[in-house]
């Protein structure tokens, strides 16, 4: 296969690829009667991309990924089950079990190497920026999806949230929904702990215990960002295999499932909110990234399964986009993780997405496709995205979205061919 | 600032007060000066419970709903139970308690998380929260339910900065204490009351007695071991006996009372029938007075013994400084009390004032109680209007407000309360908390350092640097060792 592939619907990279977008006003009023839904899904932490969304065909891929390389052919070398192919190129994680269904079915599409517009690696700015809608972070006050809620008009916006995030703050009136208080920790949340309650001679232990209690097996990174700690302390290999089946039965919901249903069951409503937002912690795995995906993946792909269930009656009717800050390193780091990179995945679901096909275009991931040698180089602006399915799902304006929903983004044109054509026009 | 005054003044917030607000520590420029001013009057905040029912208007209602209880019971509904919404059975008798008293029970609780969460004299209101501890009543035993809130507001905050045996008096005449250690009912033997009731029994008239009636001992003894002299204090059971029989008559208008139409005037009532006439030994004092003076001259007896002063400057101590305070500390604290005439601000004065308070070792675990209110005040978090949440987290916690299920109180002891699942579900509860943190610039290195000052270690700032959202790092600030700790 080559090293650079191009699909046949890219998404619009380029100011240049504007050429379709003549069309846009007439398609997108039709949809905008058509009672649709729209549901964006932060996961906070940068989930990689390449772990979800394995570019199994791309030559570099097993070399670079080494023990974290999956493939549709078998298992991998530390238990992690075959990966979900979906054409000689890509596959998805084998957590991802009914997001492939979707997929067979032509209702879901990953979009690889996508990125907001600022590329520094911070999870602050790089979460804001993905919020507020403009090229910097904190560039906006409020976020897109509040603005893009005031622009519409009689529609209601929610936010699964305990607090109103970024992306929904703004002028346009929104309500939000408290989730349940979470039963099962963050992982990340306890990597990070570990090492600072291992400092505390009085409570060390007793953390310790908790941690083996809960059946986390978490290991103590000391070096987190500089992610070349030498080596994994004694024993902690044979733990983590002998984890490692214990991590692969199914596991209980995690918290992700309930806020998905949630919003589903908001939106289905009759007269719920069309626009929602749901978020996740607990992607940034830079220790141990094979066993806390394959927990976490689980949870999104159940997540989306539940969402589903729940919003039954306008599933076909609806988009929901996930989306992170930015993706990871190409390469492993020295703790079986990966480190802030720039090039991420980006899920596309809903029976209004056209779906069965892989959105973006896959850059590489040879040494010198790498974005500063290190990174998946970024291919698409996720705002390319989030303006397409406004535009073609909920009528806006053009005009509008590109000064008032992500100001100055003219030269960002939306991505055309996202959601199916037999919808739009209905 | 100074870095050992930067260290004093997070002591005074988060030791002694009930945890930093961002903009505290630079704002308290006198540590020591700061708590004391607290001392000096009243606790700020009583209107946070504007509108809320007094005890005797409790007692009326309660005794409405006793009479509405006993009507259904007489047309059977008692022993059964109704299917409610849901299919859920419905017990009718509690459902006429929570619908008479649920609104007041989560007004009383909304308004002491509100305060706390606020307060602007953080140091009072956890001397108020020491002394309710102090002199705990827990709401497992029905008859004190509605009872133990108002008695920190009634009998607790007004003399939370005055003298000891003042506050004493007026938490033992509470009927939250007079019920839950079972004072309402005690009958002295030789009382009338108990003369005409054994009458009445042997008679077998209608309305006798159920049981003889007699002494009730429990009031007396946890005064004197826990209230006053400490289970060391040199008491003996001989002491408590005659300490009971002084307090008999000591009670609350019973509810069949309230109903015919007596007009109590007050939630204490002195049922002078019911109390044991005669002269009492108690330490080795006799107490000639007649009624209800009697046992005030024995509680004004007791707030001024030694061992007493002893007691509380140990209790106050140990709540303050360490789980094993340094005995020079105790010693200071109790010649304070004693040379003042039992006056608190004196006692607290001593412990602000002695150099054992700041030194580098002094510091205490937080209770749930503290960790959850150290997070809202820490995380700038809105109350809400309900307090639900809140309480829910201490329930997971382990320390259900108002429930330490025994009169001891909750320990506040690092032992006791680090433990593998507590811990545990202290993460779990920093990342609910977290998760209601105002994200409007939120600045969560900012926050640690404002609220931990010289406390924050590097590799929990590392951490806190590195999260993978702002929100996850406060839950890692929250979830942190150094915010387990009152340094």
């Amino acid at each position: 296969m080559p090293s650079r592939r191009d699909f046949l619907s890219m998404v619009g990279l380029s100011a240049v690829g504007a050429s379709a977008l003549t069309m846009w006003p007439s398609v997108t009023r039709a949809a905008t009667g058509a009672d649709a839904r729209f549901l964006v899904l932060m996961l906070r932490g940068g989930l990689d991309g390449v772990h979800a969304v394995p570019p199994w065909g791309d030559p570099a891929y097993a070399r670079i990924r080494g023990p974290l390389a999956l493939t549709p052919n078998g298992a991998a070398a530390d238990g992690t089950p075959a990966a979900l192919k979906l054409d000689g190129s890509f596959a998805l994680h084998p957590s991802l079990a009914f997001s492939a269904q979707l997929y067979a079915g032509g209702e879901f599409m990953p979009l690889i190497a996508a990125a907001p517009p600022y590329w520094g690696r911070s999870h602050f700015d790089a979460q804001d920026c993905v919020e507020n809608g403009t090229a910097v972070p904190h560039g906006a006050q409020t976020g897109w999806l509040n603005r893009a809620v005031a622009a519409l008009t009689g529609v209601d916006g929610l936010a699964v949230a305990t607090v109103m995030p970024l992306m929904l703050r703004g002028p346009a009136t929104v309500t939000s929904w408290s989730p349940p208080i979470p039963m099962q920790v963050n992982p990340i949340l306890l990597q990070r702990l570990e090492p600072l309650y291992g400092e505390d001679s009085r409570l060390a232990a007793a953390f310790a215990q908790a941690i083996a209690n809960q059946g986390q097996d978490l290991a103590v990174d000391r070096n987190i960002q500089g992610g070349m700690a030498a080596s994994m302390p004694p024993g902690m290999r044979a733990r983590m295999a002998s984890n490692a089946t214990a991590m692969r039965k199914p596991m209980a919901q995690g918290r992700l499932p309930d806020l998905m249903k949630a919003a589903g069951t908001f939106m289905a409503q009759n007269h719920g909110p069309r626009i929602g937002f749901v978020e996740d912690y607990g992607w940034d795995t830079h220790a141990n990234e094979s066993q806390i995906l394959t927990r976490k993946l689980k949870e999104l792909d159940d997540g989306f399964a539940a969402f589903h269930a729940a919003a039954k009656p306008v599933w076909s009717r609806t988009v929901l986009v996930a989306v992170t800050e930015f993706g990871r390193t190409a390469a492993v780091n020295g703790t079986n993780g990966t480190d802030h990179g720039t090039g991420a995945a980006m899920f596309l679901a809903g029976g209004a997405v056209r779906g069965g096909r892989i959105g973006g275009q896959w850059p590489g991931m040879a040494p010198g496709e790498l974005y500063q040698q290190r990174d998946i180089h970024a291919t698409t602006d996720i705002r390319a995205v989030f303006k397409g399915v406004l535009a073609e799902h909920l009528g806006l304006a053009e005009g509008e979205l590109a000064s008032r929903v992500f100001p100055d983004s003219a030269a960002i044109a939306p991505a055309a061919g996202l959601l199916r054509a037999a919808r739009a026009a209905a | 600032m100074a870095n050992d005054q930067w260290r004093a003044a997070a002591s005074a917030a988060n030791r002694f007060g009930l945890g930093a607000r961002p903009g505290d520590l630079t704002q308290i420029d006198d540590p020591a000066g700061w708590l004391l001013a607290q001392t000096r009057r009243p606790p700020s905040g009583q209107e946070a419970f504007d509108g809320l029912p007094d005890s005797l208007d409790y007692l009326e209602r309660e005794a409405d709903v006793i009479r509405q209880r006993r009507e259904l019971k007489r047309e059977g509904l008692a022993t059964r139970t109704a299917a409610g919404a849901g299919g859920k059975p419905v017990n009718p008798l509690a459902r006429i308690y929570v619908k008479a008293f649920g609104d007041d029970l989560r007004h009383e609780a909304l308004a002491r998380w509100q305060l706390a969460a606020t307060t602007d004299t953080p140091f009072s209101e956890r001397l108020v929260r020491f002394w309710s501890n102090h002199f705990a009543v827990s709401v497992d035993k029905g008859p004190a339910r509605l009872y133990a809130a108002p008695m920190e507001r009634e009998a607790i905050r007004p003399h939370v900065n005055g003298r000891f045996v003042d506050l004493l008096l007026s938490v033992e005449m509470h009927p939250a204490m007079l019920r839950y250690l079972d004072q309402a009912q005690s009958v002295g033997p030789d009382s009338p009351l108990a003369a005409r009731a054994d009458q009445r029994l042997a008679r077998r008239v209608d309305g006798a007695p159920a049981r003889k009636l007699g002494l009730n001992e429990n009031l007396a003894r946890e005064i004197m071991e826990l209230h006053t002299l400490g289970v060391n204090g040199g008491y003996t059971q001989a002491d408590v006996i005659e300490f009971a029989r002084a307090l008999t008559g000591w009670s609350v208008p019973y509810p069949t009372q309230i109903e015919h139409g007596i007009d109590a005037g007050n939630a204490f009532l002195f049922r002078a029938p019911a109390h044991e006439p005669g002269v009492r030994i108690v330490l080795g004092r006799r107490f000639r007075q007649e009624g209800i003076n009697q046992a005030r001259a024995i509680l004004a007896d007791l707030a001024m013994h030694p061992a007493t002063a002893r007691h509380l400057a140990r209790q106050l101590a140990q709540h303050f400084v360490a789980d094993r305070p340094p005995s020079t500390l105790i010693e200071r604290m109790t010649r304070a009390y004693l040379d003042s005439d039992g006056r608190l601000p004196a006692l607290y004065a001593a412990l602000i004032r002695s150099p054992e308070s700041w030194a580098a070792d002094a510091r205490k675990f937080r209770t749930p109680q503290d960790f959850v209110v150290a997070g809202l005040r820490a995380g700038g978090i809105a109350v809400g209007a309900k307090p639900t949440p809140w309480e829910g987290f201490l329930q997971r916690l382990g320390q259900p407000t108002f429930m330490p299920r025994s009169p001891a109180g909750f320990t506040d002891v690092a032992g006791d309360w680090i433990a593998p699942d507590g811990l545990w579900k202290r993460v779990q509860v920093a990342e609910a908390m977290a998760e209601r943190v105002p994200r409007a610039d939120l600045d969560p290195l900012g926050l640690a350092r404002a609220i931990l000052g010289p406390g924050l270690n590097r590799e929990t700032e590392r951490a806190l640097a590195h999260a993978e959202a702002p929100q996850q790092a406060v839950a890692i600030l929250f979830a942190s060792p150094e915010f387990q700790w009152r340094v």
